[in-house]
């Protein structure tokens, strides 16, 4: 019952990847992740499918690693996924002879970058600044992290991974200089757990750093957080870039409804990553630099503000965190430390974590001493097939253990209509899924994420739960939802967004009294 | 043109001062952009206990208030609060003690603007036991066919038609030892006949009529009834335009310009703005700044941003406190000068309890008739 061939620490995309393929090559895997899946980075970031453009100049290894991996994505992932297209942007600040440099880069690496004119770059992307004097296309894309995580942990658990969600790592189990498996707390029944496996994989992000610790294992890391803000529409069809060195707020991706703006690289304490915050100056400045690409958004309506923590892994000691390589980095900790049983999968990109989850597994397998080819490269995620939300929606949640019920008449009625989202849709994540409250659907379905923020199909979605049996809590947890929403709009709530404020000031305490 | 009084802004704030001076004879008209806070009303107005003043004046437009000292009102979300004076279909409870024996909840089928469940567990939690009901309708089919008409409107506008059959269809529902029959505030978009029709039709069961997710149906009737008595009354209700400046010298405005009317200037003797707070637009915020649009009159703001706001959702938020600043007769300034022609009322005075006019839409109402007596007394 507690026994496995391997234990992946994290339920981020590269816990669920690395889960997947090793359950793919056979493994009896087991996954634990302390909160819900994608809480951490993975559930905080851009959405950008780097093209490897960015990395082309300063990185080339990275860039043909993101490279490589766009291409299988797009694949393997085709319901994540929604191939924009990328520009860079020279605009008259910028040094137009960078461009030819970065096209040459590019072309090195593998990408295919290809100079146009201005004004045909205007046609391709109304919304860009039409003062720019050069532009590049790049195969850049925009992905869905969210619904990448959940199809990869549909898979393994598909191919019979045990998926732990709500149940966090206290300790390993070591006898010796080997380590037997983990101990853990569920955070929901308070209950206490041992889990045996012959190796354990470290994918707990930034935080497999202070989890190494406890087998008195140091990984020098570098918590490196970007912040972001999301605008209310989609402004943009296209990836936009800037034409220049990497540099802070220089990418407007849009993703759904929405376009967001970032990022920003500020190393932050340690104890700062489970709740990273937005500061008005880096609210000026990703307004101020996002405008640069596209003037429109001087005029957007700002949705939130949202900060992540990148897991990069330190080398030297930059206090920028920006001439780090993204590269992803394994340890074998036996080789490395003297600790056999255990291995660390971090750093890289979403854009490469299968990749990396390749990688882990190849360790896994070596040192377990199989010989089984990885498979994730060309095998499609469940959901890849089906191409229109609802239909994707229903193959990632419904698994052979859930036979598709009779159609309900009712399943159609609208919960949230900024993103579409129907009954039925948040009643399959509930039963299917495992959501168990309202910032789980969140994840699950993108409900409350649009431009009204939550405010009115929180309510509808509480009387979901509260139907599906999940009553008792439901009222406090629409509260931890509506407090958790307004911490990523108060930094930004001036004009409409302080408008919608108010209204649901007075809708949830004065109307519903909730 | 030219009026005794031109309103800006025709919510709660601005035809009540709009009745209450057409009542009295005089020459109005209100300007209004469009939608108001009252689209959105519980039904009871926040910090008023009671107001002989108001509940006559309402009473005269068809809109019958109530209040009973000490008594409670359920909220949508289960929660019990103390009730304040409020709209005749507003269920006022016993203060303490069960609500009923037990209770019937009724909804309908694909309506989820409405929480049973989280209602059922708060009566449960009071000492009444309850179930629920739904109430299938042939002529509810034709909203289901489209995912985002199961609204409160559009029902009350399907049952406004129907309501003996719909009280025959909550009859099929009942079950032994139910003397309480909870319903959505979903009736009677022209008038209160129709939900007293429900409740007298029910009798002797007890009829208790709870608030549903926006939009509501007991605000949009309100401020239907109160313009329609307003015109009755002679007032001139100029709907869908914007006041977009004024003409102020030496502290008296002479006229002010709409959007619509182009060059053409809207003259009086005194003016009262009621144009709302932030989500009306009578007060514009920037990330530097909290203005009046119309006038540009002053308003007091901290200037650090971050003092706008409380972190945590659920405490009190400072901005809902900022507001335009207006001495005791409701007179504005600006740049420090009073405007002694212009009134300022209701939620564009910001939302802090104040111990002259409260809150919310009690504070609106006061303030509004506060302007217009003062206006009457000149
Ligand atoms: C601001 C920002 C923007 C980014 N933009 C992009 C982009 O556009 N494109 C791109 O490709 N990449 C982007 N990235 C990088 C990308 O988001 C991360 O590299 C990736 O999500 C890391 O995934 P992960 O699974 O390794 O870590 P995480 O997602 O952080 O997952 C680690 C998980 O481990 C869990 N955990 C921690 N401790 C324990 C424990 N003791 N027991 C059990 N579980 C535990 C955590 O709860 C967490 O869920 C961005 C990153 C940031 C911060
Ligand atoms: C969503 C919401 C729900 C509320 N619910 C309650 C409640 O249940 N109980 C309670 O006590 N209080 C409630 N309030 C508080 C509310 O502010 C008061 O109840 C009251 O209704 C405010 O009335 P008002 O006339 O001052 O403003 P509003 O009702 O906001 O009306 C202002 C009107 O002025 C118009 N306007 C604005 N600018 C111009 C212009 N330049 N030219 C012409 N017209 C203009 C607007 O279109 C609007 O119609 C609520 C507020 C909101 C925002």
């Amino acid at each position: 019952m507690n026994e496995f061939d391997v234990i992946v620490i994290g339920g981020g995309i590269t816990g669920a990847g690395t889960a997947r393929d090793c359950a793919l090559r056979g493994l009896k895997v087991l996954l634990v992740e302390r909160f819900d899946m994608s809480t951490g980075a993975t559930g905080r970031n851009h959405g950008l499918l780097h093209s490897g453009a960015r990395y082309a100049v300063t990185d080339r290894e990275s860039a043909a690693e993101c490279i490589a991996e766009n291409k299988i994505l797009r694949k393997i992932a085709p319901h994540c996924i929604d191939p924009t297209g990328g520009l860079f942007l020279t605009l008259p600040d910028d040094d137009l002879n960078y461009q030819g440099t970065f096209v040459e880069a590019c072309k090195g690496a593998g990408i295919d970058a290809e100079i146009i004119d201005p004004r045909e770059a205007l046609a391709m992307e109304p919304s860009a600044n039409r003062e720019m004097i050069g532009a590049v296309k790049v195969p850049d894309a925009s992905v869905d992290p969210f619904r990448l995580c959940a199809s990869n942990l549909l898979d393994a658990k598909l191919h019979g991974a045990t998926i732990l969600l709500y149940t966090e790592v206290t300790g390993f189990i070591m006898e010796g200089s080997r380590v037997l498996g983990v101990k853990t707390l569920n955070h929901k029944t308070g209950e206490e757990g041992s889990y045996y496996a012959k190796i354990t994989v470290n994918a707990a992000g930034i935080w497999g750093m202070s989890v190494m610790e406890k087998a008195g294992i140091t990984v020098g890391m570098f918590p490196s957080k970007g912040a972001l803000l999301i605008f209310a529409h989609r402004v943009n069809r296209m990836v936009l870039n800037r034409c220049r060195k990497p540099a802070n707020a220089d990418i407007l991706v849009p993703g759904g409804t929405v376009s967001i703006i970032g990022t920003t690289s500020t190393r932050v304490p340690l104890e700062e990553c489970n709740n990273p915050q937005v500061t008005p100056d880096e609210v000026n400045l990703l307004i101020g630099e996002g405008v640069k690409l596209s003037p429109t958004l001087a005029e957007t309506r700002i949705l939130r503000a949202f900060a992540g923590v990148r897991p990069l892994v330190s080398s030297d000691n930059d206090p920028s965190g920006r001439s780090i390589s993204r590269g992803a980095v394994c340890l074998d900790h036996a080789s490395r430390d003297g600790m056999e049983g255990l291995v660390t999968i971090t750093g890289g990109k979403l854009t490469t974590y299968r990749l990396m989850a390749e990688m882990a597994t190849d360790m896994v397998c070596r040192k377990l001493g199989m010989h089984v080819r990885c498979q994730t490269a060309w095998t499609p995620l469940p959901g890849a097939e089906g191409h229109s939300f609802k239909e994707t929606a229903d193959t990632i949640w419904r698994t052979p253990a859930n036979k598709p019920e009779e159609p309900d008449i009712y399943g159609d009625a609208l919960v949230c209509e900024c993103e579409n989202i129907s009954v039925g849709e948040l009643e399959a994540a509930i039963k299917h899924l495992g959501a168990g409250s309202l910032v789980d659907l969140r994840r699950r379905t993108r409900m409350g994420m649009g431009t009204c923020q939550g405010e009115l199909c929180g309510c509808r979605a509480a009387r979901i739960l509260a139907r599906e049996g999940l009553g008792d809590k439901a009222l406090s947890d629409l509260r931890s939802f509506m407090a958790e929403r307004w911490k990523g709009i108060y930094p930004i709530a001036w004009g409409d967004a302080l408008r919608e404020a108010e209204y649901t000031q007075w809708v949830y305490k004065h109307v519903l009294g909730i | 043109m030219r009026f005794d009084t031109i309103i800006i802004g025709g919510g709660l704030a601005g035809l009540t001062a709009g009745i209450r001076l057409q009542e009295e004879g005089r020459r109005t008209a209100i300007v209004s952009s469009g939608q108001s806070a009252l689209h959105f009303f519980s039904g009871s107005f926040e910090s008023l206990k009671d107001c002989p003043e108001a509940e006559e004046l309402f009473d005269r437009a068809g809109v019958r208030l109530h209040n009973l000292p000490g008594s409670r009102r359920l909220l949508p979300g289960g929660a019990f609060r103390e009730a304040v004076l409020s709209l005749g279909d507003v269920s006022l409870l016993p203060g303490e003690g069960p609500i009923g024996k037990k209770a019937l909840i009724v909804s309908f089928n694909g309506y989820h603007d409405f929480f049973p469940e989280l209602l059922a567990g708060a009566l449960e939690k009071d000492g009444t036991p309850s179930i629920q009901g739904i109430v299938e309708m042939e002529e509810l089919a034709a909203l289901r066919k489209s995912p985002t008409e199961m609204r409160s409107v559009n029902i009350a506008r399907v049952l406004d038609k129907c309501p003996d059959k719909f009280v025959q269809k909550v009859k099929e529902l009942l079950a032994d030892g139910v003397d309480t029959v909870i319903l959505p505030q979903v009736f009677g978009l022209d008038g209160d006949e129709v939900p007293r029709a429900i409740s007298e039709g029910l009798a002797p069961l007890k009829v208790i009529f709870v608030g549903t997710l926006p939009p509501s149906v007991p605000g949009i009737r309100t401020q239907n009834m109160l313009r329609r008595r307003y015109e009755r009354l002679g007032g001139t209700f100029i709907i869908g335009d914007s006041v977009v400046s004024g003409a102020v010298h030496e502290g008296i405005v002479s006229s002010v310009a709409s959007h619509n009317l182009d060059t053409y200037r809207l003259f009086a003797d005194n003016f009262i703005l009621c144009s709302g707070s932030f989500f009306s637009k009578g007060l514009h915020s920037s990330p530097t700044a909290i203005e009046e649009p119309v006038f540009g009159l002053d308003v007091e703001f901290p200037e650090d941003r971050s003092l706008w706001y409380e972190a945590d959702f659920f405490e009190p938020q400072p901005y809902m406190g900022i507001g335009v600043k207006a001495d005791k007769d409701l007179h504005p300034s600006i740049g420090g000068e009073k405007v002694t022609n212009l009134y300022v009322a209701g939620a564009i005075l910001g939302a802090s309890k104040d111990g002259k006019y409260g809150t919310g839409a009690g504070k609106a109402i006061k303030s509004a008739l506060a302007a217009a007596n003062k206006i009457l007394s000149l």
